[in-house]
């Protein structure tokens, strides 16, 4: 009888056991086919999406948020930046990309400026026809490490923001490209024409240059360039020159122009995890008997040192920056460290050391240290 | 405006001379020269973004882009382009 009971017993968990493998063997097989019809699905809906078409647009830019502590001055959430950059192409012969940068001000109130909305058609593997509002092409700070995300201290350096020593944007047509190498060596180039930039007094009272890309130059222009060399893969070296008028508006109205040149230098280089980088650009104006301003030339330079602890995701960056103007004669010693949550997010903080070098500046805090911190992510 | 005529009369010499149909640009690419590329250029300004981060549609956007602001010539970009997607794996293609 015990044995019919076990005999019993161990058929009918067999038989279970079969049952359910075959009913398992059955639903993975089945798991499986959904799989591939998902993927099939996934892949036309990505399609029709996207489609294969040489026409698109893509959206990116770059988001950050501040908070500064003055010395003998206020500590607050010093401002959030959205730049959202809008891309689009046609194949590889057209691209059109535009930057509007998005700001808070002290009362809450929101500043919106088109940092530049420019049309690029390639004409071949050596030329690009940019035409629009470029970033300036002059030095290599403004046009590509302003981004947040990319510059590694959460500061620009002294004399490389609005209305400094170190033009911003231009509204016009360039012709640019990377070059064919000449004995293994890599360069590119810009050439441009624009609008000549202005020369006046700031709501602020400081007398100020804004190259900034306008419309409203008369029939005055600029010209001038930037040519770079790859002496060795990861170092850059550029020249920058430019020439032509400013354009000043007189008390009475009356428009003015004077000589303006522009002359900058700028190198980089990477040496493993070291980024070593140095730039140095002025911009010079001319005298007009015309006007009450004074000429002179507005100059900046800046060094800067940062070296990638992979291991910990921390770099610790060093900057020197000194910046004269007619009016102000400037320097700045900024420390930093870097946390690098990925390579496009992340927490910056850093201590500023300001010295107004004859306290001719007229705002008093410009002697004043700075604790910086931001959170900056490009996507 | 002396200057900028010249400026541009020779800019305008330049582009006839050096201007060449795009359709009849070779399309072979060097994945070596590529990667070479990626390291070298990619890091003279910024944190070099893994291939992982953007779908290869994104990356021909944001390579254009790069071709313009780094000075690359229509080969490198290629080249680049290249790299990126052989290091991308398979899902990671689209």
């Amino acid at each position: 009888m015990r044995r019919f009971m076990f005999a019993s017993s161990m058929s009918i968990i067999l038989s279970s056991t079969l049952l359910l493998a075959s009913s398992q063997s059955e639903e993975i097989a089945q798991l499986k086919k959904d799989v591939e019809a998902l993927k099939v699905r996934d892949k036309e809906m990505k399609q029709s999406f996207e489609g294969n078409s040489k026409a698109g647009f893509w959206l990116a830019g770059y988001a950050a948020v501040d908070f500064s502590s003055v010395e003998n001055g206020d500590s607050s959430f010093s401002g959030t930046k959205f730049a959202p950059i809008f891309h689009a192409q046609y194949g590889d012969i057209f691209q059109f990309e535009g930057e509007v940068e998005f700001t808070v001000n002290k009362d809450g109130s929101t500043d919106i400026e088109l940092e530049y909305a420019a049309g690029t058609l390639f004409l071949n593997d050596y030329m690009g026809l940019q035409m629009g509002k470029f970033m300036s092409p002059l030095g290599q700070f403004v046009q590509n490490i302003h981004p947040s995300w990319i510059n590694k201290l959460p500061s620009a350096p002294l004399g490389f923001g609005h209305d400094g020593a170190a033009p911003t944007s231009n509204l016009g047509i360039a012709l640019r490209g990377g070059l064919p190498k000449i004995a293994d060596t890599r360069s590119n180039y810009v050439v441009f024409i624009s609008n000549a930039p202005s020369f006046g007094v700031a709501d602020d009272g400081d007398v100020v240059i804004e190259a900034v890309g306008n419309t409203g130059s008369g029939s005055a222009y600029i010209a001038g360039g930037r040519y770079a060399v790859n002496p060795i893969g990861n170092m850059e070296v550029g020249v920058s020159l430019a020439t032509g008028d400013i354009t000043e508006e007189l008390l009475s109205g009356d428009s003015i122009v004077r000589d303006y040149d522009v002359f900058g230098a700028d190198m980089v280089l990477n040496i493993d995890a070291l980024n070593l980088r140095a730039e140095y650009i002025q911009q010079k104006i001319g005298e007009n008997e015309l006007s009450l301003l004074e000429g002179g030339t507005w100059k900046t330079w800046y060094a800067q040192a940062a070296y990638q602890f992979s291991s910990v995701n921390l770099e610790p960056v060093i900057r020197y920056s000194d910046y004269h103007n007619p009016e102000v004669n400037k320097n700045q010693w900024a420390l930093g460290v870097n946390y690098l949550f990925a390579s496009n997010l992340i927490v910056k903080i850093a201590y500023e050391i300001n010295k107004d070098e004859d306290d001719s500046v007229i705002d008093s805090s410009a002697n004043n240290n700075r604790f910086l911190a931001q959170l900056a992510y490009g996507f | 405006m002396n200057i900028v005529t010249k400026i541009a009369l020779g800019a305008l010499t330049l582009l006839f001379i050096g201007t060449s149909p795009v359709s009849a640009q070779e399309e072979t690419t060097d994945l070596a020269n590529g990667a070479q590329l990626w390291a070298d250029t990619c890091m003279r300004c910024h944190n070099a973004r893994p291939p992982s981060d953007l779908t290869m549609r994104a990356w021909s956007f944001s390579m254009n882009h790069m071709r313009v602001r780094a000075g690359l010539t229509g080969e490198e970009t290629r080249d680049i382009l290249a790299f990126i997607r052989a290091s991308k794996t398979e899902n990671d293609k689209q």
